[in-house]
């Protein structure tokens, strides 16, 4: 006779390197990587936070993840050079003259080093999306003493930018399979892109809504202690990472508040 | 509603689509970026002109497997062929002028802000302009029973009428292959009535016609082979009456599916293989009549 088996959503634990650390504290580390990206000075910040969340991300197998992020932020970091190198405030170090146009040296410096803090910022946060199963995440908030409204405000939140992408990449393939070219220009693309942005935002606004009402349905809010579907695992090196990131993350904008850096 | 049944719903001249390719899943793998093994080896021919019904459990690899007859996904293991060439260099607009496949959920598929030029879309992109696309617009409305809406904005209409409107969309591209994702998930006796419809009228073209479903009436009276998936494999492949037997019943719970009322009934009173209600009562009938 079989026996049976509890589903896979209250018994799958996540397995391998960082996939497995508790979500709290992945949390706490991802918010020490952005504040660091953007308040130590000059290269270090994004150098240091680049670093450690490339090196995570490899040892924990979500480098080509990561890259996924790194090439939907092109267009942007793009722009962002190109603003810098011709445009930035007071630079007057011109690499060359184009006609009207002089790209400058500094406006070079600054553009990389603000992608970087961008890149290193927005890959710290990818990285526990890339490794955290929503779930876990707010079942550790909730764990963790975090108020259900609050919970449920930070969860609609996160959940939204995945099911979002999930739906605009469907929808996009929708009109693909009608023959929509998206191969061509770009201008011919984003032109073909730009009306599919009614169904995506509306659908997501409607799945917030059906994901209230689902929730008040079942006694969301209801009074008295809920008993958690699965507990996230703690051990005890998650927990001294959750504080250790904790107090580096006061320190760093205490250190930062008594303007001894940058 | 019978294969060959009632004259075409306001079809005057039906220009048939040209000719339907051969289709040939050879040892198919794919995984998707998160590591999911959706489709394991699957092997499958489909001759131009079948009637080809997909069953199986949610998440056994459905949708997955059509996908790839349209470019939206590529094999990660084997090739995917038509009439005798491998697809994969072909782009998806390319494709899409040959294989019409209408998604799951309309909600993912429509996008205008009013009917008509919602079924619109996919012919234009075809290139067809003019008296054509009016009139293939008119005649896929007709087709499922939308055309007195067609000026009306498709999040007004109710879900079952709304993913009869994303069917006609996909209709007036006129493919010759068309690929219906549960068609009847939603529909009352009468939309399922006009999706058989449908699918009896692009039989009688030539088309081949594969639809997802896990309405196993349905699948028995308008298909006339079933593929069962379970876990990204086939399980069983063969005629209604096959799949539906007996003997296959073990199979088909294994892949958490229940046989038609009709074939258990004919099983039980010993007729033989009745996947339909017309069959069974025929069987009775002659039974009946030789006792
Ligand atoms: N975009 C996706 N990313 C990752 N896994 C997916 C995706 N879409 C489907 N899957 C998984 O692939 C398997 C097959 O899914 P699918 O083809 O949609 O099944 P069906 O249509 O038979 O219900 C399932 O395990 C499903 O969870
Ligand atoms: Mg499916």
């Amino acid at each position: 006779m079989a026996v049976t088996r509890l589903p896979d959503y209250v018994v799958r634990r996540p397995s391998g390197f960082y996939r497995s650390t508790n979500p709290g504290t992945k949390l706490a580390i991802a918010a020490l990587e952005v504040l660091a990206a953007f308040l130590l000075p000059g290269w270090i910040g994004p150098a240091v936070v680049l670093t450690a969340v490339l090196a995570t991300a490899a040892v924990a197998r979500r480098l080509r993840g990561l890259a996924t992020f790194g090439l939907a932020a092109s267009p942007i970091v793009g722009s962002i050079l190109l603003v810098n190198l011709f445009l930035l405030p007071g630079a007057s170090d011109p690499i060359a003259r184009l006609g009207p146009l002089a790209p400058t040296w500094s406006g070079l410096w600054f553009g990389l080093q603000t992608i970087a803090r961008l890149l290193a910022f927005s890959s710290a946060i990818a990285l526990v999306y890339l490794t955290t199963a929503i779930d876990d995440l707010l079942a550790d908030l909730s764990r963790r003493g975090l108020g259900r409204r609050a919970i449920f405000v930070v969860g609609a939140a996160v959940q939204m930018v995945p099911l979002t992408i999930e739906r605009a990449g469907e929808i996009l393939d929708a009109q693909r399979a009608r023959g929509m070219d998206t191969e061509g220009h770009f201008w011919r693309r984003a032109r073909g892109v730009l009306p599919l942005a009614g169904p995506v935002v509306f659908g997501a606004l409607t799945e917030v809504e059906e994901r209230t009402m689902a929730l008040e349905a079942r006694a969301f809010s209801a009074p008295g202690r809920k008993t958690l579907l699965r507990v996230p695992l703690n051990g005890r090196i998650d927990r001294v990472l959750f504080w250790a990131a904790l107090l580096a993350l006061v320190a760093l904008v205490g250190v930062r508040l008594a303007g001894r850096l940058g | 509603m019978t294969a060959s049944g009632s004259p075409a719903r306001g079809s005057t001249r039906r220009v048939p689509p040209p000719p339907a390719p051969s289709i040939e899943f050879e040892a198919v793998s794919f995984a998707y970026p998160d590591g999911t093994r959706a489709l394991a080896d699957v092997s499958l021919r489909i001759e131009p002109g079948e009637m080809l019904a997909i069953v199986g459990q949610n998440g056994s690899g459905k949708s997955t497997l059509v996908r790839h007859l349209n470019g939206l996904l590529r094999p990660t293991g084997g090739r995917v062929l038509m009439d005798g060439t491998d697809i994969r260099p072909v782009h998806v607009a390319h494709l899409a002028a040959r294989v019409g496949l209408a998604f799951q959920n309309p909600d993912r598929q429509l996008f205008a802000g009013h009917v008509s030029a919602e079924v619109e879309f996919g012919p234009r992109n075809l290139g067809i302009r003019g008296a054509e696309l009016a009139e293939r617009v008119a005649l896929a409305l007709a087709a499922v029973g939308l055309e007195g809406v067609a000026g009306a904005n498709p999040y007004d209409l109710g879900y079952s009428r709304r993913k009869l409107l994303a069917l006609a969309s996909v209709l007036a591209m006129r493919t010759p292959v068309l690929i219906l994702d549960e068609p009847t998930t939603g529909q009352d006796a009468r939309g399922v009535a006009r999706v058989q419809d449908v699918v009896a009228r692009a039989a009688a073209d030539g088309r081949t016609v594969i639809a997802i479903s896990h309405d196993m009436r349905f699948v028995a009276e308008c298909f006339r082979r079933v593929v069962v998936m379970r876990a990204g494999r086939v399980a069983l492949d063969g005629l209604p009456s096959a799949v539906f037997a007996e003997a296959a019943w073990p199979e088909l719970r294994a892949a958490y599916l229940e046989p038609p009322l009709p074939a258990v009934a004919g099983a039980r009173l010993g007729l033989g293989a009745t996947p339909t209600g017309s069959e069974f009562v025929a069987a009775l009938a002659a039974g009946l009549r030789n006792r």
